[in-house]
């Protein structure tokens, strides 16, 4: 199961595709979609059904699925969630109740859409459906941050925010869920069940952290890092989930919320939290994925109509739900959109929810299947989605703001005329007087010269235009803007940028100087003498 | 710089070794000093406050007293806001008891509450000396851009040894984003050549704010935000600490929850300088 699973899941990533596709895969070539269907003895003979390799595989599985939602847990930062809690709190909010309103009306008043069978509990299933649409999967949607580059940006930070919110709320809503078909096996009712899971929670998240975050700064400093600190975690993270599945909520709540108390340490080593990673990702998670793509046939149980209903419920429940919260919550239009987009991934998140479902009789096979296709099809368009309505952000990028139409020749030889005639190149597309953007540049040149190195020089200021605008004078000559090298700069950049916004001027700043740091690829650039060539040149240099 | 610094006096050790301090940044600064006393004016209790005035050595044409009563941090607020004060001055422990810290201290109500700038001592001296390490918090809003320029002034005055800027950042989720794809090794290399990026931004920034007269050192540091620049100046013996004030109240949640700012509030790293 291991082999395959790290076989296939490293064959997608080389294909920049999410491992967990490839891992599922694995698991139903090997399960009886494919093995079961060629060659029934193997399959019969690898897993022999009702047998003791049935119940160490779904033991091996229940810890596998333990320990994702404890890294889940030690991921979800309370200080960022509360740093940007009004947007959030809006986003994860009404991202929760639009979708789960959604699923829950179109299960509860058109169950055959989704293969209800008449024995089983509508109301339960309804609620069972609009949480796994509402779920969202932050780890998909960390990394389309990180591959779009916006995860340092407050788009970004606001995004990750809102999912570690909707994580929180929507694993307590499918406890509540949980609770509420009396899944324990104590005695308790479902109100007794209710205040011990809060009260479970409210201690962990007001006293435990606290207590928890002091054992680990005593437990690095004192004894063997990394070993004891990681057993101490996995500890406690097997204690939490005992005790929910106790009270019969389900074991993954409690390791989420040790996870969130034990990630919230500023004592916790990045390390530590590194190395649970690999160790969790890389052997369990893959067992676990493994074990989905086994648990059903995918192809006699697949059924289009179910996948579609889901994917549209998904898409249109999410995006709007959260574009809904975003635009609440003060962000644009597009950067809400963006956000609802992130947000309709729901990866291995939607992919245990539907295990547990499964496992408790809520669901059949085929609606477990089509969660899977679900999940997995979220996680690979809500990027290119999000690219989508993030293309305004891609205008601020230099290689955007290049134009062909601002690009100039100059044979000035002072750096005030060749200044001047920037000046104009912008005054004419911006509709700003000449000179207020040459005061603005010159009186910035006064404090400090612009020249950089590499023959750059990045003349700027900051002034009341809405977006960032960018000219560029090709001075084969050179000016004199006292770079530090002692170059004279030959491509002169002007950047002006809005007011009242320093992060963007220094993004693009930081860019453009970048961009120059080999001086050859400069020097080939300006070997250039078309200026067609030269644009082209500005635009590729990296 | 501060035209008007405030400061609750008190007739205590503490009380008195605070207004020494409060008579050297009076100096400093060519500053108004604005005395707040808390309870009841008798004839005794100004007897008590001329003397304990006259030798700290308070200038005599310079100063008034506002006598108040009531709740000691609400009414020292108050009074400062009234005063116009733009500086209030207060003592505080490096770390309160854990109900003391959740329901507040005068001291901590003042970071929290007051809405100009205040400077907390953690050790006040009845011989003061000047501050020689500035350490600033810095993230790149204009209200992050007073800080500096605030803070760097004072160095100036105080003739300080040593000026630095330090942004903290910290990418929650990076682990679970790129933990199937990458080795601790390439996590740790990515993290390295974020700093790197950040640095570039930090010098950019410090370029353009054109401060003259004392070198700045430029700090990045990957972390949880708004602890681990307040650590790493309490690790590098800052005598100040500068942080923007928030711009919204910090409340309750805010002490349970803590994030940014209310970690340096938790624990301060060195006397810390808050600007608003």
């Amino acid at each position: 199961m291991l082999f395959s699973a790290k076989m296939l899941g490293e064959i997608f990533t080389k294909l920049k595709q999410p491992a967990i596709i490839g891992e599922i895969l694995a698991g139903v070539i090997l399960g009886p979609t494919i093995l079961g269907m060629l060659s029934p003895g193997t399959f019969e003979f690898l897993f022999p059904k009702n047998s003791e390799v049935n119940v160490a595989i779904d033991g091996i599985t229940n810890i596998a699925v333990v320990l994702l939602l404890l890294v889940s847990g030690l991921e979800v930062d309370l200080a960022i969630v509360f740093r940007h809690r009004k947007t959030a709190l809006s986003i994860s909010v009404i991202g929760i109740i639009i979708p789960f309103v959604l699923g829950f009306c179109i299960a509860y008043l058109f169950p055959g859409l989704l293969g209800l069978v008449e024995s089983q509990d509508r109301v339960v299933f309804a609620l069972f459906i609009g949480t796994a649409i509402a779920i969202s999967s932050l780890p998909v949607i960390a990394k389309i941050l990180m591959d779009l580059k916006i995860f340092k940006s407050l788009i970004g930070s606001i995004i990750i925010a809102s999912a570690m919110l909707n994580d929180l709320i929507g694993w307590i809503i499918f406890s509540v869920i949980l609770g509420l078909i009396g899944a324990n096996t104590h005695g308790f009712s479902f109100s007794e069940t209710l205040l011990y899971t809060l009260s479970f929670i409210a201690f962990l998240l007001m006293v435990g952290r606290k207590l928890i975050s002091k054992s680990i700064s005593v437990i690095q400093e004192k004894l063997t890092f990394p070993g004891t600190v990681i057993n101490f975690i996995l500890i406690l993270g097997f204690l939490g989930a005992a005790f929910t599945e106790y009270l019969g909520v389900h074991a993954i709540l409690g390791a989420f919320m040790v996870g969130i108390a034990i990630g919230d340490s500023i004592h916790l080593k990045e390390r530590t939290r590194e190395i649970l990673h690999q160790f969790i990702t890389n052997i369990f998670a893959p067992l676990f994925f493994v074990s989905i793509g086994m648990k059903a046939n995918f192809i006699t149980n697949f059924n289009l109509g179910i996948v579609v209903v889901l994917l549209a419920l998904a898409f249109i429940g999410k995006v709007a739900g959260c574009s809904i919260g975003a635009r609440l919550g003060g962000l644009n239009k597009n950067e809400s959109l963006a956000v609802g987009a992130g947000m309709s991934s729901s990866g291995a998140m939607g992919i245990i929810i539907g295990l547990i479902a499964l496992q408790f009789g809520l669901i059949n096979e085929e609606v477990f299947v089509g969660l899977v296709i679900m999940a997995l099809i979220t996680s690979i368009f809500s990027a290119p989605l999000m690219t989508y309505f993030l293309k305004e952000k891609e205008k601020t990028k230099f290689r955007n703001l290049v134009k062909e139409e601002f690009v100039i020749l100059s044979n000035e030889t002072e750096k005030r005329k060749v200044l001047s005639r920037l000046a104009d190149v912008a005054s004419k597309e911006l509709k700003i007087e000449k000179a207020v953007i040459l005061n603005a540049v010159l009186a910035r040149e006064d404090i400090l010269p612009t020249g950089i190195a590499n023959y750059l020089a990045v003349p700027h200021a900051k002034i009341k235009i809405k977006h960032p605008f960018l000219s560029v004078a090709i001075n084969k000559g050179g000016i004199d803007f006292e770079a530090a090298d002692g170059t004279l700069s030959k491509i002169i950049v002007l950047l002006l940028t809005p007011e009242n916004n320093n992060e963007l001027q220094l993004q693009l700043l930081a860019d453009i100087v970048a961009k120059f740091k080999d001086k050859e690829q400069v020097e080939n650039l300006l070997a250039f003498n078309k200026h067609n060539e030269i644009c082209e040149g500005l635009k590729k240099l990296v | 710089m501060f035209a008007k610094i405030g400061l609750a006096i008190t007739f205590s050790p503490t009380g008195k070794a605070l207004l020494k301090e409060t008579v050297r940044l009076q100096h400093l600064f060519n500053s108004q000093v604005v005395l707040i006393h808390i309870g009841e004016r008798n004839k005794e209790s100004e007897e008590l406050l001329v003397q304990t005035i006259k030798s700290a050595g308070v200038d005599a044409d310079k100063y008034e007293v506002i006598w108040t009563e009531g709740d000691p941090a609400s009414a020292i607020i108050n009074s400062a806001k009234d005063a116009k004060v733009d500086l209030l001055v207060a003592g505080a422990l490096e770390k309160e008891k854990m109900l003391k810290f959740f329901f507040g201290s005068v001291a901590r109500k003042i970071m929290r509450e007051f809405p100009a700038s205040s400077l907390i001592l953690k050790s006040p001296s009845v011989e003061p000396i000047n501050f020689k390490k500035f350490f600033v918090s810095v993230d790149y809003s204009p209200r992050c851009e007073r800080t500096i320029r605030t803070a760097f002034q004072f160095a100036l005055k105080d003739n300080a040894e040593e000026f630095t800027v330090i942004r903290d950042f910290y990418m929650p989720g990076l682990t679970a984003a790129l933990g199937e794809d990458k080795s601790i090794d390439e996590l740790k290399s990515l993290i390295y050549q974020l700093k790197k990026e950040e640095e570039e931004k930090m010098k950019l920034f410090v370029q353009e704010l054109d401060l003259k007269g004392l070198d700045v050192n430029i700090v990045c540091v990957y972390g949880k935000e708004g602890f681990e620049d307040s650590n790493y100046a309490r690790n590098n013996d800052a005598d100040i600490f500068a942080v923007t004030g928030p711009e919204q109240k910090m409340r309750f949640f805010d002490r349970f929850f803590q994030h940014d700012i209310e970690y340096s509030f938790e624990k301060l790293p060195s006397n810390l300088l808050i600007v608003r």
